[in-house]
């Protein structure tokens, strides 16, 4: 698995020619005073799955929709299976599968014809059949679209965006609005779809659905791209400790806090606090000691390695939340 | 192509399944043209107003009248033809019967005896001349009826022998106002100007909703999504137009006269104008509420100053140069000559040369300005 070394510009991402389906570098878009997108560059690799990884307004969608030839770019350079997507996108069209933001559906149509409406657009399309199966819509085959939960809206959503068997699909926050249990069957149905040689562009703001998912990310955010590598690297290029977290106690202070035996950082946030440490039981001893001291008892202990999220709020300064 | 038939399909499907779209596309033109029809059209009393012109002048044609006036379907109405014309088009009378000059000779040479030449049959010194409107059919069927009745016994008792009186029919279309002809054509204008126009709306959901943007995704081409809702509008235009001039001429009586082809081909030409229309007001609205607005300020006021309901004569004068420039009174104007040879408004070409410059300048302006998104 190609590990590509962090950047701002992601521009040290080895030029990898034919093994690349999606290329851009120094991307900008802007609307009005925002900048929407701010010179990112990253690669997605043929078969792997990419994410982009950040809050509301960080500039996925924006980013995402430039690469299916929906929007413009106003700055740098965006190829897509090799093709340019910013003057070639109907050549782009036949070979990928989109899942836009909000689910765009016919509402009086049922979802079978919806799929079938859409299968006649291409020019090779997946059976109805296999699409009701990989989205578990079977049961719901002959309810019209307004009659869907948001969850199944979704799923239809994404089942639309495979049904021209595609070399690369994109999905712009495919689980939002799902239940668990959708959420997990639809992982199921993205890591398949990789074994079987599709590539994966998902953004998401699900710091475990990037974990379980992605075999590289991209950090995004305000438009840039802060970070991009495997989860694995993200994190260890960063932390090399554990994080032990408990419900912050008035009485300690993170200066004092980081003054505890190997701990590197203490964080404070939304009424939690996050101590990375190197060595777990010592900096635990150490702060039950020093609790004990001011008469408090840390509540919520546990322990866990770093994680995605934490790398977020070490580089932004604020929780990725949904 | 297969994506054109689905896509219609689907639009269709959409369509029918979508009620509220429904009612005011196929049920309100219906109910409109019941009500409007019945109002109008006034049943009720029995009498038709015929109006008596007796060119003749002799004891024979006023025993004619005696004859006539004993019939208690009509009541007779003296004048000269010209008056009498008049008075039956503003819709005074049903009919108009005229007894030319030298009938009396001809009924006297008639009645004369064998050999002589009015004898052989009705000439045209012989005939009366009996004016009704087709498109009131009761109204005409009666007149006709009763006038040759009339004259078949007055030919038997004046011969006893063989017929000496004709009655040849003349047409003359009325621009009365309780005349479901007019209606008929007008109402379908406005039909077809309704589903132009509202085709703004669906239109402007589908770009609300996301779903040109879905589309704009795939790699199927604009025009087949554009082909296919202008399709699935003129589908319904045909719909329309069976419903409305099948409802004029089964229960009110409307005989079309023109050719059936001449006018599909103006309802396509009608429909193709009202829906560029549509697809201008979708290129500014930037929501369905603000869609429905803006074809609720075009589509009222069309619908009363284009003379769907009654003619312009009637229009007061300051009104006039508004309806002269809305393309409803051109296509109702175009149908209602073809249909039930009504008096032109203006020549027919003038209609189908405004109808498409409407087209032409709507469809520049929506290929200039429609957002997908
Ligand atoms: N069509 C648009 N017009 C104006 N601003 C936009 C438009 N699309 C996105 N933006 C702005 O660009 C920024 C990035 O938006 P977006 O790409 O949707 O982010 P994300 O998908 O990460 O939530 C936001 O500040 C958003 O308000
Ligand atoms: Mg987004």
């Amino acid at each position: 698995m190609a590990i590509s070394p962090s950047g701002q510009d992601g521009a040290a991402t080895p030029a990898t020619g034919d093994g690349a389906v999606i290329e851009v570098a120094r991307l900008r878009k802007r609307y009005g005073d925002v900048q929407a997108v701010d010179s990112i560059s990253f690669e997605v690799h043929r078969g792997e799955i990419f994410g982009l990884l950040g809050p509301n307004g960080a500039g996925k969608t924006t980013t995402v929709e430039i690469l299916e030839g929906l929007r413009s770019p106003d700055e740098g350079t965006v190829r897509v299976l090799g093709i340019d997507a910013a003057h070639h996108a109907d050549r782009i069209k036949e070979r990928v599968g989109v899942q836009l933001q909000t689910a765009a559906l016919y509402p009086f149509l049922t979802v079978v014809e919806v799929l079938d409406l859409f299968r006649s657009f291409y020019a090779r399309s997946r059976p109805t059949a296999w699409l009701l199966e990989a989205v578990d819509l079977g049961e719901r085959r002959h309810a019209q679209t307004r009659q869907l939960s948001g969850g199944q809206r979704q799923r239809l959503s994404v089942a639309l965006a495979l049904v021209n068997e595609p070399e690369l699909v994109f999905l712009d926050e495919p689980t939002t609005g799902m239940d668990p249990q959708a959420r997990r069957s639809l992982w199921d149905l993205v890591l398949r779809l990789r074994e079987g040689g599709t590539s994966v562009l998902l953004t998401t703001h699900y710091m475990e659905e990037a974990e379980q998912l992605c075999d590289r990310v991209a950090i995004m955010d305000h438009g840039r791209v802060l970070e991009s590598g495997t989860v694995e690297a993200l994190v260890t290029r960063r932390f090399h400790e554990r994080a032990v977290f408990f419900d912050t106690l008035p009485g300690l202070s993170v200066p004092e806090l980081e003054q505890l035996p190997r701990v590197e950082r203490a964080m404070l946030e939304d009424g939690v606090t996050v101590l990375y440490t190197g060595d777990v039981s010592a900096t635990i001893g150490a702060l039950l000691g020093r609790a004990e001291q001011l008469g408090l008892e840390p509540r919520n202990l546990g322990i866990r390695r770093a994680t995605l999220e934490d790398v977020f709020l070490d580089l932004t300064g604020r929780a990725l939340r949904e | 192509m297969h994506a054109l038939v689905m896509l219609t399909r689907a639009n269709i499907r959409s369509f029918v399944r979508d009620r509220t779209a429904l009612f005011w596309t196929l049920a309100f033109p219906v109910i409109f043209i019941l009500l409007f029809g019945a109002i109008f059209s006034g049943g009720g009393d029995t009498t038709y107003n015929v109006g008596w012109v007796d060119q003749d002048g002799t004891a024979a044609s006023a025993g004619l009248r005696q004859a006539f006036g004993q019939v208690p379907l009509l009541h007779l109405e003296d004048g000269t033809l010209q008056a009498s014309r008049q008075a039956m088009q503003k819709g005074a009378l049903n009919g108009i019967i005229v007894v030319p000059a030298g009938l009396g000779a001809s009924v006297a040479a008639a009645s004369g005896g064998p050999g002589s030449p009015g004898a052989a049959g009705p000439s045209s010194a012989a005939t009366l001349e009996v004016y009704t409107d087709p498109s009131q059919q009761t109204a005409s069927t009666t007149i006709r009826q009763v006038a040759s009745q009339v004259v078949a016994s007055l030919n038997v008792t004046l011969t006893g022998r063989s017929p000496a009186l004709g009655v040849t029919d003349r047409t003359l279309q009325t621009q009365d106002l309780t005349s479901a002809a007019y209606l008929v054509p007008g109402i379908l204008g406005m039909a077809l100007m309704q589903l132009g126009v509202f085709g703004a709306v669906p239109l402007v959901a589908q770009r609300e909703k996301l779903i040109l943007k879905r589309l704009g995704a795939t790699p199927l081409p604009r025009w087949t999504l554009v082909g296919s809702n202008v399709l699935l509008r003129l589908l319904i235009g045909l719909v329309q137009a069976v419903l409305i001039v099948g409802i004029g001429v089964a229960v009110f009586g409307v005989q079309v006269l023109g050719s059936l082809w001449v006018m599909a081909a103006l309802v396509v030409l009608g429909a193709l104008s009202f829906i560029s229309i549509g697809y201008v007001v979708a290129a500014f609205a930037r929501t369905e509420e603000a869609a429905n607005g803006i074809v609720q300020v075009i589509q009222f006021p069309m619908m009363f100053l284009s003379g769907v309901f009654f003619p312009l004569e009637i229009m007061p004068s300051v009104l006039r140069p508004i309806a002269t420039l809305l393309p409803l009174t051109y296509l109702g104007d175009a149908l209602r000559q073809v249909m039930v040879s009504g008096s032109a408004f203006a020549p027919l070409p003038v209609d189908v040369a405004v109808l498409a410059g409407w087209f032409l300048v709507c469809l520049t302006v929506s290929a200039r300005f429609f957002r997908w998104e």
